[in-house]
């Protein structure tokens, strides 16, 4: 059962992978592009988050990790006027190392201090960016930032479009490895119980920082991705907002799967951008809010568990009085 | 005006913000304390609790300190249902889902509040207004008195409420030992609905107490407060209501100096860079030792 699981979360991927490389051969629609682009980058996104989360450390506050690698890309290129290509892995590796510094202050918390800290980490960095570092980031007005491909370029947009493409999926082959290898299972290690893992010799201080390292890093990749593709950077960027979305995101698609996020993205995307078609403002959040309450409650592993729960809701149907309830692992 | 009387006007300011952040955390520190749960969605109470006093006073001139009577009764119902449906059938699976739920219960309350009222910030002007009472060398507005003179009574019924009552006593009870007061045959789901209610009502008064004071509010208000509310938890030891007391004055002080001395973008920040430092110095917050 569990192998057929993984052999039709692996197609699906394939599958989706393919649909989105041959995407610009189907449909020329500039619209279209640049939502799965940002799309793209959502999923990167919210597999940094979730690689974190793999870990068992849950961030509120992971647009500052966004923002901080879109920032330090940006004015990196800015002023030595290397490639965005370059400066992204650059922007990242500086979000890598704040990372770690926030992850040092972490280590030994309870896991919702941990929230607390981090949600007040991306107001702290915003407070920062706003006042003195103003000079630099330009304050709340922003700054352009250089495109990721020069417009001047023919078929610039289609390059970008695989550039990313090619970057997000490099991302997801990357946490897979991370996943399998023995960096993944110290992670679940520590996860589940901490003093088991302790006593197995694997030390969590040093697994929970190699985790806020790698999510930080991704995180700081998004958003240098996100930044050098719309061309222009506000502090916007550490909102409240972008803290949330990857959550909802990955919570949606199932927590701690490396399809999850992806899925999630997917879906939630088509759902935001089928609302948006019906006009609703403020009522696409309040039916986000209930999509992620429902799921928390009804389908705690995500909609990568649903394949499952249907099977067990099909065998289960027409018996009168017993309820189909999945097993706990 | 000489820096004595900035030093003492910036004092009051505090009070009076943490008088706000008092009734925040004390009534997540009840929920904390009895079910052990972690609602970041506590400040969108406190947000309901405002827009309900402002509407009924603007649709019926009521005066606003008497109408948080019945925002606080509204916002126990409320509380009782959302704790009912949402908190009841995770509790006990993680403090992250918990989180994760109360993200969901953000986005639904801010948003749900836009559609009704508008994103727009809004101000109420209370029927006091502009009366002032001398106070040393201060003119402190009349309302900011009015304001402490509440909190300190609701803080006095709350306390009092614990102590005395039968439905107090099994809520400490509760918070103290949840399998003991099982025992003893106290019915937790119901004190755990009760506390809930009460947390929720304290937020409510605290959004009332925004709205009479003449600070603008918007649907987006309350998360931020939240967070620094426990922010105060953890600083004054969870479960602890003088912590919490103590701790919420302290953080209003801070803020509205560094608000005036660093300018207004520190104002929230300053908040969480004490919880940093004190949570780098001591893991478990400066009073924490027992609770989870």
């Amino acid at each position: 059962m569990e192998f057929k699981r993984d052999d039709l979360i692996k197609y699906g991927l394939v599958a989706i992978l393919a649909i989105t490389a041959a995407f610009p051969f189907i449909s020329d629609s500039v619209f279209l592009l640049n939502l799965f682009v940002l799309m793209l980058i959502s999923i990167i996104f919210a597999s940094a988050w979730n690689l974190l989360a793999y870990s068992g450390q849950g961030s509120l506050g992971h647009a500052a990790f966004l923002g901080i690698g879109a920032y330090a890309s940006t004015l990196i290129a800015i002023q030595s006027g290397i490639s965005p290509f370059i400066t992204i892995f650059l922007g990242a590796t500086v979000a890598a190392f704040i990372g770690v510094l926030i992850g040092l202050t972490c280590v030994r918390l309870k896991e919702w201090f941990l929230a607390m800290v981090t949600f007040g980490f991306a107001i702290i960095v915003q407070a920062l960016t706003v006042s003195i570092l103003a000079p630099m980031t330009g304050g709340w007005d922003g700054i352009a930032s250089p495109r990721l491909v020069s417009p001047s370029i023919p078929g610039y947009q289609l390059i970008e479009y695989y550039a990313i493409l090619v970057i997000t999926i490099a991302s997801l082959i990357a946490i897979w490895y991370i996943m399998k290898s023995r960096i993944g299972l110290a992670f679940l290690a520590i996860r589940e119980n901490e003093l088991e893992a302790r006593a197995a010799g694997v030390d969590p201080v040093r697994y929970r920082l190699i985790a806020f390292a790698m999510s930080s890093y991704l995180a700081g990749v998004a958003g240098a991705l996100q930044i050098h593709h719309i061309g222009y950077i506000t502090p916007e960027l550490y909102g409240v907002d972008n803290s949330f979305w990857p959550i909802t995101f990955v919570i949606l698609g199932g927590l701690g799967t490396l399809a999850g996020p992806v899925i999630g993205t997917i879906v939630l995307t088509i759902i935001w951008e089928g609302l948006k078609a019906t006009g609703l403002t403020f009522g696409r959040y309040v039916i986000i809010g209930f999509i992620l309450i429902l799921t928390i409650i009804f389908l705690p592993k995500g909609l990568v568990n649903l394949p499952e729960r249907l099977q067990v809701w099909w065998k289960g149907r027409g018996r009168k009085g017993i309820r189909a309830v999945p097993q706990k692992e | 005006m000489d820096n004595i009387g900035i030093f003492l006007q910036i004092m009051f300011w505090g009070l009076y913000a943490g008088c706000i952040y008092i009734l925040l955390a004390t009534g997540l520190n009840l929920i904390f304390g009895v079910m052990k749960i972690v609602n970041f969605a506590h400040g969108e109470f406190l947000m309901i609790g405002a827009y309900i006093t402002a509407t009924v006073f603007l649709l019926t001139g009521i005066n606003p300190y008497v109408i948080l009577l019945l925002s606080m009764l509204a916002l126990v119902g409320i509380g009782a249902v959302i704790e009912r449906l949402c908190f009841r059938p995770i509790l006990g699976t993680g403090k992250l889902n918990e989180i994760f739920l109360s993200i969901g219960l953000i986005y639904i309350f801010q948003n749900g509040a836009a559609m009704i009222w508008g994103d727009a910030w809004q101000s109420v002007k209370s029927p006091y207004d502009g009366i002032t009472v001398p106070v040393g060398s201060l003119n402190v507005p009349v309302d900011y008195i009015i304001i402490i003179a509440f909190t300190a009574a609701i803080l006095i019924a709350l306390f009092l409420f614990l102590k005395k009552t039968r439905i107090g006593m099994e809520m400490r009870a509760t918070s103290q030992n949840r399998k003991g007061a099982k025992l003893i045959g106290i019915n937790v789901e119901r004190i755990d609905i009760i506390s809930f209610g009460i947390g929720c009502a304290l937020a409510a008064a605290a959004g009332t107490l925004w709205v009479v004071s003449g600070q603008v509010f918007n649907p987006y208000m309350g998360s931020i407060p939240a967070v620094k509310a426990f922010a105060i938890i953890i600083l004054g030891g969870l479960g602890s209501i003088p912590g919490a007391i103590i701790g919420g004055l302290l953080m209003g002080i801070a803020e509205n100096s560094a608000a005036y001395y660093l300018g207004g973008i520190w104002k929230d920040a300053i908040s969480f860079i004490i919880l940093i430092i004190v949570l780098v110095i001591r893991p478990t917050g400066l009073f924490g030792e027992k609770g989870e």
